[in-house]
């Protein structure tokens, strides 16, 4: 379900990706090849949690608890329409209407799916010290 | 995945694959018949009209003298943070107003900046 990545290779910036569903795929391909997967944080790491796919209402509490475990820094992205807004489930009991029904979220990305390049293009904002775009 | 595959010569490319990037409200062409509201799978779309007489010229009926009027478009949204970029809006227009549009729409930080009106969509592909 999750997979955590040394994004730059130099263990400044890590992101941990919850793959819950399709998105994945796309979040997946952002990766730049050759970057070390981890099976922990590295101390001092910029922490990205990116929440790729539909949360279904099982497992919402582990995702909820998951992002909480990672420190109240950490830069919450939601990436496509059902982590944003529960895409074309929002109206389904079975499913959680967005990221921010869990915890709070400092970045949408939309799309169903949304292009890798976006995911990318943002994590590379954050390391430079960009702020918010829009 | 092969990564590999990124690099195949006349491989379409991520973002060429997932293409549909924005989609452009063509405003003096919308009706505000609803039936993009209607037709969306995910209600990500809400249009906002009033109805107005038309002139007297055009507002009657020659021989029932039935008011005529006609519906003026005040707000149309689309939320991108519904939005599938399925196209059946665009698909199901009857009149061509929406159609796509330019490169991925940006991320925000909050929903309610996801929610573009109809100057932002007017505009759309234009960055």
């Amino acid at each position: 379900m999750e997979t955590c990545i040394d994004w730059f290779g130099d263990g400044s910036l890590v992101v941990v990706d919850l793959s819950l569903a399709c998105c994945a795929v796309e979040s997946e391909f952002a990766v730049p090849e050759g970057a070390p997967r981890l099976s922990a944080v590295p101390e001092g790491a910029q922490v990205v949690a990116v929440i790729s796919g539909t949360i279904a209402a099982p497992v919402a509490d582990l995702v909820r608890t998951r992002i909480d475990s990672l420190g109240e820094r950490t830069h919450v992205v939601a990436f496509g329409a059902c982590a944003c807004a529960g895409g074309p489930y929002w109206d389904s009991s079975a499913i959680v209407p967005g990221t921010g029904r869990l915890t709070h979220v400092d970045h949408l990305i939309p799309g169903c799916p949304p292009p890798p390049s976006a995911l990318a293009e943002h994590v590379e904002r954050l390391r430079d010290g960009g702020g918010e775009v829009t | 995945m092969n990564n590999d595959d990124r690099t195949t010569p006349g491989a379409p490319t991520p973002d060429a694959a997932t293409g549909h990037g924005s989609i452009r409200l063509i405003e003096e062409r919308c009706t505000s018949c609803m039936i993009c509201v209607r037709e969306c799978p995910t209600w990500c779309i809400t249009i906002e009209a009033h109805s107005e007489v038309l002139p007297d010229e055009q507002g009657h009926h020659p021989s029932r003298q039935r008011v005529r009027t006609v519906h003026v478009l005040d707000e149309f949204t689309i939320d991108w943070a519904l939005c599938m970029y399925c196209g059946i809006c665009i698909e199901e227009c009857p009149f061509d107003a929406l159609e796509w549009a330019g490169p991925h729409v940006l991320g925000a930080a909050d929903l309610v900046g996801l929610v573009h009106d109809r100057h932002a969509l007017a505009e759309a592909g234009s960055r």
